[in-house]
């Protein structure tokens, strides 16, 4: 901490390190901006929205497992299957009784297999009172092998034209069609948390089960819908990617749970529960994105990048605890 | 008399499937030799016992960082660091014409630097600087195979020299491959410090009730650090074992021994509170996964199953102990 | 340092030096010690002869338990003088403290759960015999204490797996395994049985004689009466007298500690009683914290509960909150019987309890002071629509309320707990009480870590409550504050009622006497 900040009130104190994070985005978007200008060309910068609201799902459905003082490792897994049987369902149905009804086929079944792998892990939490870590570490096991099992290794091709325009190609209220998606959860999430009941009872629960308990909440049950609203984002994280790449893939999710915590934790959520909002994940998904692209861009080796992954989730937490200790 | 002691006056735990685990290896060897007779052929036993070792001695590491409170995710891209460093550092020594034992030592030995720097830095951080065991291990894990994967820029590291591969990797002595013979020092060498020396204690103390432990003096940053380095160095043993076995440095060498280091410890009943956790359970453990998934694939179970399997078991058995502590708990 | 048995060997104080012309072990001079705002320790002297037991004496809170922490490191002082064999002390570790041979037994549990007693004892001293551990040498010097202590424990069995006396044993055990010059005891009868206790004073006396100057807190009179040479009492963090052993008379302890001034400081709360509000029956908890227990509490009056830490009186309030699992016996709201359940249920039922633990089950640290004084009422129209979407305005104009009828000091409306201090903290929790419609009040310890101004301020919250015609009730183990703020008082000692005192039988000659009095005790049953 340096020292010019230990003399301000707490509440400007706070204020600075809120503000540290947009600036080093904007700052990391300048700079690579400078070196080079392809970084901040509108093609590029339509793709770096793009890409950060795909990964954006998957870090929200991380902040909210993180607000409950819990994880969720499963998120990767969760994409892969509903990828998977989303794709199954659509190819099925759009044979069977055309591509309309196929695509609302394949995102009903895909909402509705994220939303059971979240009251899984929820009941595995909450009721079983499972450790999150492990439960979600068994369930990513599970319910990665049985997307493979399932697929048989493959990819599923052949999805319908309407699904991967609608959802890819598209441009809703003028943004591609995933950063529209993405901003309209993203806006109904922050609603949810911020302003009704079952979002105030996460942070409750999140910073002190037994005082939100001992206060007369539903303490397991709001723990297990948490988990099953990280479902459904992971869910919805995942029916888009496959729109983006076009065919059902039962490794999409397998490499996206390590970004997604980082993301979030980066953002400001904390491991100790019961803070972050919306803007963790948000600005948090635009920072690794952004990284990500940039690094491309410069042409660094793309297998050099889960190490500054990985320097960013450290520093993150380190971050984390700071904030922690400055309060 | 004192290695009696260590079974006979202790007063049992409730650890839930633990109680049963040599039941259930016993059941699962049995139930498996009578649907499947080549269950019991030498090579199958002896196939079934290289990989309970490999097992063994990287969940022994991850019991020594779960008994300080912990986890090590980052054992896997370890396993992978070390792979293509002992295979760097090997091929190179053996261009300078160094051979037999002395480029063995010096290239294994070499090989341990990455391992022992990334478990120092777990440590440290996890010690000192207080940051979460989980995140810590998570951005170390992907810094290592980051680092792995951009030294052999994905293509394995072949060329090794025959005298590593012969003795490290298919050695036998009395017909039994080496690598049981190294985890079985692995196993004694805890054993003995979990049982025999004070510092054992203390990584159990550290565990069970850090203030406690702290205020009776004990140096709880150094235990904690120590068992983050014990636990990178035999996930690195386990890297040179597994790289002399498959004959090449390769940055995608134990990809899935991280989830598989947890399953064993959790299912040999090491707490994840804290505290709690013996090495002779690692290796009931190990053998017991090890058992299950040879008669997997003897049953023709397609391999992408095992995973499932897997997940399964650990689930069952985080749920007993979770069981066990609570039955525990509420009539203390 | 060897560690040696100091029940058998001579310690290096040679007994007999005791008197007044021997050096003090330690003394302490002008300490003063403050938690963010609040002053824990003032100006307070203290010293301890070898061969003597010095008795601490006073109510919670009154700080004992932070001059213990200094005395063996686990806290620094502000400023005062601490001089420890002779030596000046500036920074003392614990490690240090217990190196230089003071020993102390905790309240709080200082054992690692899933070790062994004898690795306990052990734990930080084991012996070796060329590296190994010498476990059979230790075996056989554990069950040595263990048996001198008189104490029924096997070595090898878990912690875990004992009971609360039977830890308490160990916590002891362990103090007096190493050698020691100083031992301090942090109210070590307080949750062993009589036989129990008897060894344990029994061996005091002795080590007494072997030249160790021993640090009693307990609030036992008997106990007072048969082992002190000397008693410190001390009162709101400051040194109110230390007097010998013949001076001190029950009623002068009493006095000292409670202090006089007290009277005027209790707000004079009308009593006008109502209908029966909560009626409980028989109430009976698990492993006998609570047994038979009934009483009843009308509108506007405020039912006092007093007793000794760990009589059960927590217990009981909780039970009908429905935090505590009930073995027998009901509860019944304004003629209703409430079958628990749950605090959901207990809420909607009218109950408000406010915990003694803000810490851990009164608040959450980290969220807005409008979400802590909200959390009970999410579900009510004031706040939400139909349970859902939250009344932001509502909780706003709230919370600015409370801060200003609470005079709760806050940098602004946004604040969290953590932030605040402990007065401001309780009173953030007790704003829950009037986030919604509540009947019945149960405060449990309602002023532990909280200053003067703050306690007055919650005072008069609980007489505002009572003459509004809510039904209230007070536990506490601060007697003077249950003696003054209650129309009738039940005093509780281990999980009975033996005693209810009205008006003006209600002195604190007369609640102690139930307090330690087993005759009393006896006689006193019958009443409901």
């Amino acid at each position: 901490m340096p020292k010019s900040l230990e003399h301000t009130p707490i509440r400007q104190r706070d204020a600075l390190l809120q503000l540290a994070l947009p600036v080093i985005t904007l700052g990391m978007f300048v700079g690579f901006g400078l070196v080079e200008p392809a970084m901040l060309s509108a093609a590029n910068v339509a793709n770096v929205l793009k890409q950060g609201a795909l990964f954006f799902f998957l870090a929200a459905a991380q902040l909210v497992a993180l607000i409950t003082r819990g994880f969720d490792l499963s998120v990767g897994a969760c994409v892969s299957l509903v990828s998977v049987v989303a794709s199954m369902a659509m190819t099925t149905v759009t044979v069977a009784a055309g591509p309309i009804a196929g695509v609302a086929a394949g995102i009903a079944t895909g909402l509705l297999v994220g939303a059971v792998i979240g009251a899984i892990n929820g009941a595995l939490v909450a009721y079983g009172k499972i450790n999150p870590f492990v439960a979600t570490l068994a369930t990513m096991s599970i319910f990665g092998g049985l997307s493979t099992t399932i697929s048989g290794g493959f990819p599923i091709f052949d999805l319908p034209r309407t699904f991967t325009f609608a959802f890819n190609e598209a441009w809703w209220l003028f943004l591609p069609a995933p950063v529209t998606m993405a901003v309209l959860v993203g806006m109904a999430l922050h609603f949810v948390l911020s302003s009704t009941a079952p979002g105030r009872v996460l942070y409750l629960l999140g910073d002190s089960p037994a005082a939100a308990h001992a206060a007369g909440l539903r303490v397991r049950l709001h723990l297990c819908l948490a988990y099953v609203a990280s479902g459904l984002l992971a869910a919805l994280g995942g029916l888009l990617m496959t729109a983006q790449i076009g065919s059902g893939e039962p490794n999409l999710g397998t490499n996206l749970v390590l970004g997604s915590i980082a993301a979030a934790v980066v953002g400001g959520a904390s491991l100790r529960g019961g803070k972050g909002t919306v803007l963790a994940p948000a600005l948090g998904s635009l920072l690794v994105i952004g990284l990500s692209v940039g690094m491309n861009l410069l042409q660094i080796n793309g297998q050099l990048q889960p190490v500054v992954i990985g320097a960013i989730l450290i520093l993150g937490a380190a971050f984390d605890l700071l904030r922690a200790r400055t309060r | 008399m004192t290695s009696l002691a260590l079974f006979r006056g202790r007063t049992a735990v409730p650890l839930g499937l633990v109680a049963g685990l040599p039941l259930m290896l016993v059941a699962a060897c049995v139930l498996t030799a009578l649907y499947e007779p080549r269950f019991l052929r030498a090579a199958n036993l002896m196939n079934v016992l290289r990989n309970a070792s490999f097992l063994s001695v990287i969940s022994a590491g991850q019991m020594m960082v779960m008994i300080v409170g912990g986890f090590d995710i980052s054992v896997g891209a370890v396993v992978a660091l070390t792979s293509v460093g002992t295979a760097t550092a090997l091929v190179f020594l053996a261009g300078w014409g160094l051979s037999g034992i002395g480029l063995l030592v010096l290239g294994c030995l070499a090989g341990l630097v990455p391992a022992l720097l990334v478990g120092l830095c777990n440590g440290l951080l996890v010690s000192v600087g207080r940051i979460s065991p989980f995140m810590v291990t998570i951005g170390t894990m992907s810094i290592a195979s980051g680092l792995a994967a951009h030294f052999t820029g994905g293509s394995p590291i072949y060329g090794l020299p025959p005298f590593f591969l012969e003795t490290l990797g298919n050695g036998r002595l009395a017909g039994v491959p080496g690598v049981v013979f190294f985890a079985a020092a692995v196993v004694l060498a805890l054993w003995y410090l979990q049982c025999q020396s004070r510092g054992g204690r203390y990584f159990n103390a550290v565990g069970g009730n850090e203030k406690a432990a702290r205020q009776t003096g004990i140096d709880t940053r150094t235990y904690i650090c120590a068992a983050y380095v014990i636990s990178a160095l035999l996930a690195g043993l386990t890297g040179i074992l597994l790289t002399a076995r498959v004959g090449s440095g390769e940055a995608t060498l134990g990809a899935n021994l991280m989830l598989q280091s947890i399953s064993v410890a959790v299912i040999a009943g090491v707490s994840l509170k804290g505290g709690v956790g013996k090495v002779q359970n690692i290796v009931l453990s190990s053998l017991f996964l090890s058992v299950l998934s040879n008669a997997m694939s003897l049953a023709r179970i397609d391999s992408k199953y095992h995973v499932i399997v897997f997940g399964v078991v650990v689930l069952i058995a985080v749920w007993a102990e979770a069981r066990g502590t609570r039955a525990e708990g509420s009539d203390a | 340092m060897m560690p040696v048995l100091s029940l058998d060997t001579t310690l290096p104080c040679e007994p007999g030096s005791q008197g007044k012309a021997a050096r003090p072990l330690l003394q302490l001079d002008g300490i003063c010690k403050s938690f963010g705002g609040f002053q824990a320790l003032t100006d307070v002297t203290f010293d301890l002869r070898p061969g003597e037991v010095h008795v601490l004496f006073g109510e919670n809170g009154a700080g004992k338990s932070t001059l213990i922490q200094i005395l063996c490191g686990v806290q620094k002082f502000d400023s005062g003088r601490y001089e420890l064999f002779g030596q000046d002390i500036a920074g003392l570790s614990p490690a240090e403290a217990r190196r230089r041979g003071i020993s102390v037994v905790f309240q709080e549990f200082s054992l690692i759960p899933e070790m062994t007693v004898e690795e306990n004892l052990y734990l930080g001293h084991e012996l070796t015999r060329a590296g190994r551990l010498d476990k059979s040498e230790m075996r056989t010097r554990v069950r040595v204490v263990l048996d001198r202590l008189g104490f029924d424990l096997s070595p090898a069995a878990r912690v875990s797996g004992l009971r609360r006396a039977q830890q308490q044993m160990v916590e002891i055990a362990k103090a007096l395994l190493l050698e020691c010059r100083v031992l301090v005891l942090d109210e070590p009868t307080a949750s062993l049985t009589d036989h129990e206790a008897g060894q344990l004073l029994a061996m005091v006396e002795q080590l007494r004689g072997e030249g160790l100057g021993i640090i009693y807190v307990s609030h036992r009179m008997a106990e007072i009466d048969r082992l002190a040479d000397r008693i410190t009492v001390l009162r709101d963090g400051r040194h109110i007298a230390t007097l010998p052993r013949e001076r001190a008379s029950h009623g002068e302890l009493v006095e000292l500690m409670t202090g006089r001034t007290f009277e005027k400081f209790y707000p004079e709360i009308r009593r006008d009683p109502g209908p029966v509000r909560l009626r409980i029956e028989g109430l009976s908890l698990p492993r006998g914290l609570a047994k038979n227990v009934s009483f009843e509490v009308r509108g506007g009056e405020v039912l006092g509960l007093a007793g000794l830490a760990g009589c059960g009186k927590s217990e009981v309030i909780r039970a009908a909150f429905g935090l505590e699992k009930s073995s027998g016996g009901k509860i019944e709201i304004g003629g209703r019987r409430l079958y628990h359940h749950g605090p959901r249920e207990a809420i909607a039922a009218g109950i408000c309890y406010l915990p003694s633990d803000r810490s851990r089950e009164g608040l959450a640290m980290h969220q807005s002071i409008g979400a802590n004084a909200t959390m009970a009422a999410l579900d009510v129209p004031k706040f939400s629509r139909r349970g859902f979407g939250l009344r932001l305005k509502a909780e706003r104009a709230f919370t600015s309320e409370i801060v200003d009828r609470l005079k709760i000091r806050t940098p602004d409306l946004d604040a969290t707990p953590d932030q605040l201090s402990g007065g401001n903290k309780q009173k953030v929790m007790i704003a829950r009480g009037m986030s919604r419609d509540f009947d019945i009040y149960l405060f449990d310890e309602p002023t532990v870590g909280v200053d003067v101004q703050a306690k007055l301020q919650i005072y008069d919250v609980i007489k505002a409550l009572a003459e509004s015609g809510k039904a209230v009730v007070v536990a506490s183990s601060e007697l003077a504050e249950v003696l003054h703020l209650s129309h009738r008082l039940l005093v509780m000692r281990e999980g009975r009622i033996v005693g209810l005192l009205e008006g003006a039988e209600a002195t604190e000659d007369a609640v102690l006497s139930l307090f330690f009095d087993k005759r009393a005790a006896k006689e006193e049953r019958g009443i409901r």
